[in-house]
């Protein structure tokens, strides 16, 4: 868990460090994504503020509307007193009722809010004074009247003290009126700049986004513009890449080509002394022949030296019996090196092939082998291969010669030829026996040129499998042996099921 | 008046030479036989003035030669309005099919392989010596 976190950090340090197109975009959405958020902010900020403003502004109209009712009540209760001093009817004193009814929530109002501001509150207490100072001089006055006492009453009116107090009241409520009206004017003007910062903050904001939008589709494009290169270049080496391949193909065909005209030459030029060695062999033996007769002439005259008869009659055919043993061989191997040479550059014509039938033909061709040591070939259904006709019979008929010929005599031999198709368009054909086996460190030397393998007591040069592996080769397919000492031996084949010839007797 | 057919032998290699003129002779060909080792001499022979003035011919050729190949002899002899009538036995080492092929193509008569067993190759010379003793070469001209 720890070593995930730990390797996603590097991975995210590596990513940082490693300057790339992504890398880039992505610090420029980065910062497009934070000032966006910035101007988010700013703007909730800004609009809490103006909302926070617009409420203080109201609660400071709503304190000079309160302030007002205030004065307005008490000016309404002292015409009320006065006109009830002035008449006695009891009818004028019902403004001054309504009046202490609006003073009291209005006062509480005020209260309320001036202990929010502390800086209100000498003019609100001063206001609040005052008002109850009024109130209280008004509800003397009017106790006096309603005791009957009217003239101490209008004496207390007259003193000019109420006058007082209700002008200080005027004045004390314009003072806060004025007060509050500057501080609302005040906080408009704030409110206004704080719209306009937020206005300007968010204009500006675009304005950079907009920018790191055409930065990251410069970037983008500059990036295309850079794959388009690298898929050019791409393509090129592309091209470069075949042409390679086709050269390398041409120097392999012609090493090929090459090795089988070395071959060639080598089996002609190697023939024309074999032919001087054989004649001249023969003629020496025709010498010998008119020497013998010579000296059963001359011994019935006379005694020949033993010495002579022995070197004409033993050693001269011994020594010419070897020489000719030994060209004959080289002959055969020369033919055989000339035969794979060919074969290596006969044309391959690819036809659909019946191969049960075909090795049915490869095992009744051999019957009178089988039938005489009691072995017996079974050829299963095989499945039919789109490749060379005579390739085929020949890569056949080797593997299934050399079964019956190293069969085992010490029990009844079997020899099976089986096949089945695999994935991937192969074909895959088995030739299993039971005969004497291959030891393991001859399973690859079976097939090398003139290699055999166990006891030679069979006749034969070692080229079967040389020339069978070269045609299977040449077939575009594998050939491998497994096989056990004394148990049996059984040869795998692998072909494509259809064989494709390049070009018409290309040496591949 | 006839001439009696002469043979000329192109072989460098003269074990092979002696030995297809001893099996020659076996085959009681007594024809004369005229023998170079090299295709540049062979050449200069054939087409001297010695060759009109002396009869018909047989050439026995070999292919594998150290200055040119027997096929460059063949063409050359069968492309000459004189020499084209002469009878060519190309008698080699190399029996490739295409080989044998290209010489027929060229206007060579019998192609021979020499064969390494030396019983082949002495009864195909003898052979060659039979048909030569009934074979009819025409003049040059």
């Amino acid at each position: 868990m720890d070593l995930s976190v730990r390797s996603t950090w590097s991975r995210i340090g590596e990513f940082l460090r490693t300057p790339s197109l992504a890398r880039s975009v992505m610090g420029l959405l980065a910062v497009a994504f934070s000032l966006l958020l910035a101007v988010n902010v700013v703007t909730f900020v800004m609009s809490q503020r103006t909302a926070q403003t617009n409420d203080q502004i109201e609660t400071a109209q709503a304190m000079r509307r309160d302030a007002r009712t205030v004065l307005i009540a008490t000016l309404d209760a002292e015409t009320a007193q006065r006109g009830f001093l002035l008449t006695g009817r009891s009818e004028f004193l019902q403004p001054y009722r309504q009046a202490q009814e609006v003073l009291g929530p209005a006062t509480a109002r005020l209260h309320r809010a001036a202990m929010d501001d502390p800086s209100l509150w000498p003019s609100v207490r001063r206001i609040e004074e005052l008002a109850t100072t009024k109130q209280a001089e008004l509800a003397s006055t009017l106790r006096m009247a309603r005791e009957g006492r009217i003239g101490p009453a209008i004496q207390a009116v007259r003193s000019g003290q109420g006058k007082v107090v209700m002008d200080d009241l005027r004045a004390a409520v314009a003072d806060f009126d004025q007060l509050k009206s500057t501080r609302i004017a005040a906080r408009s003007e704030s409110s206004e700049r704080l719209a306009r910062a937020t206005v300007a903050a968010n204009v500006t904001a675009a304005l950079l986004v907009l920018v790191l939008a055409g930065l990251s589709a410069w970037l983008v494009r500059r990036y295309v513009i850079e794959i388009q290169g690298a898929r050019d270049q791409l393509n090129q080496m592309n091209a470069g890449l075949e042409a390679t391949v086709e050269e390398r193909t041409g120097d392999l065909i012609r090493a090929n080509e090459e090795i089988q005209r070395f071959a060639y030459i080598v089996s002609h030029d190697l023939r024309a002394p074999l032919v001087n060695v054989m004649g001249y062999t023969s003629e020496l033996e025709q010498a010998g022949k008119v020497i013998d007769n010579a000296i059963t002439e001359a011994q019935k005259v006379r005694e020949v030296q033993p010495d002579v008869v022995m070197a004409v009659r033993e050693d001269m055919p011994e020594a010419i019996g070897f020489i000719r043993a030994s060209t004959e061989k080289m002959d055969r191997l020369i033919n055989a090196i000339l035969k794979l040479s060919r074969e290596g550059r006969r044309n391959l014509s690819p036809e659909t092939l019946d191969m049960t039938a075909m090795a049915q033909n490869i095992a009744d061709s051999v019957h009178h082998q089988t039938d005489a040591s009691g072995a017996r070939i079974v050829v299963e259904t095989l499945p039919v291969l789109e490749s060379d006709r005579l390739s085929m019979e020949q890569i056949f008929g080797n593997l299934i010669d050399n079964a019956v010929k190293y069969l085992d005599h010490d029990r009844p031999g079997e020899i099976v030829v089986s096949g089945q198709e695999v994935p991937g368009g192969w074909t895959v054909y088995r030739i299993a026996d039971n005969g004497r086996g291959i030891a393991p460190r001859d399973h690859e030397r079976i097939f090398e040129l003139f290699r055999r393998s166990g006891r030679q007591d069979r006749t034969g040069e070692g080229l079967g499998l040389a020339f069978v592996r070269n045609s299977v080769r040449r077939l575009g397919g594998t050939i491998d042996v497994e096989s056990e000492l004394g148990k049996g031996s059984t040869f795998i084949l692998k072909f494509p099921k259809r064989l494709i010839v390049s070009e018409p007797g290309a040496a591949l | 008046m006839t001439h009696p057919v002469k043979i000329v032998m192109v072989e460098d290699d003269h074990g092979h030479a002696k030995l297809i003129e001893k099996n020659i002779r076996r085959a009681n060909i007594n024809n004369e036989i005229k023998h170079f080792d090299d295709g540049g001499s062979a050449l200069d022979y054939l087409f001297s003035a010695e060759v009109l003035a002396n009869g018909p011919l047989l050439i026995l050729l070999d292919l594998n030669l150290p200055d040119m190949s027997g096929t460059d002899i063949l063409e050359k002899v069968k492309s000459d309005d004189r020499l084209r009538r002469a009878p060519v036995v190309v008698l080699t080492t190399t029996d490739d099919k295409v080989e044998i092929q290209r010489c027929y193509d060229l206007g060579c008569n019998v192609y021979i392989t020499k064969p390494v067993d030396y019983e082949s190759f002495a009864g195909a010379i003898r052979q060659l010596g039979l048909f030569l003793s009934v074979m009819q070469a025409p003049e040059i001209e």
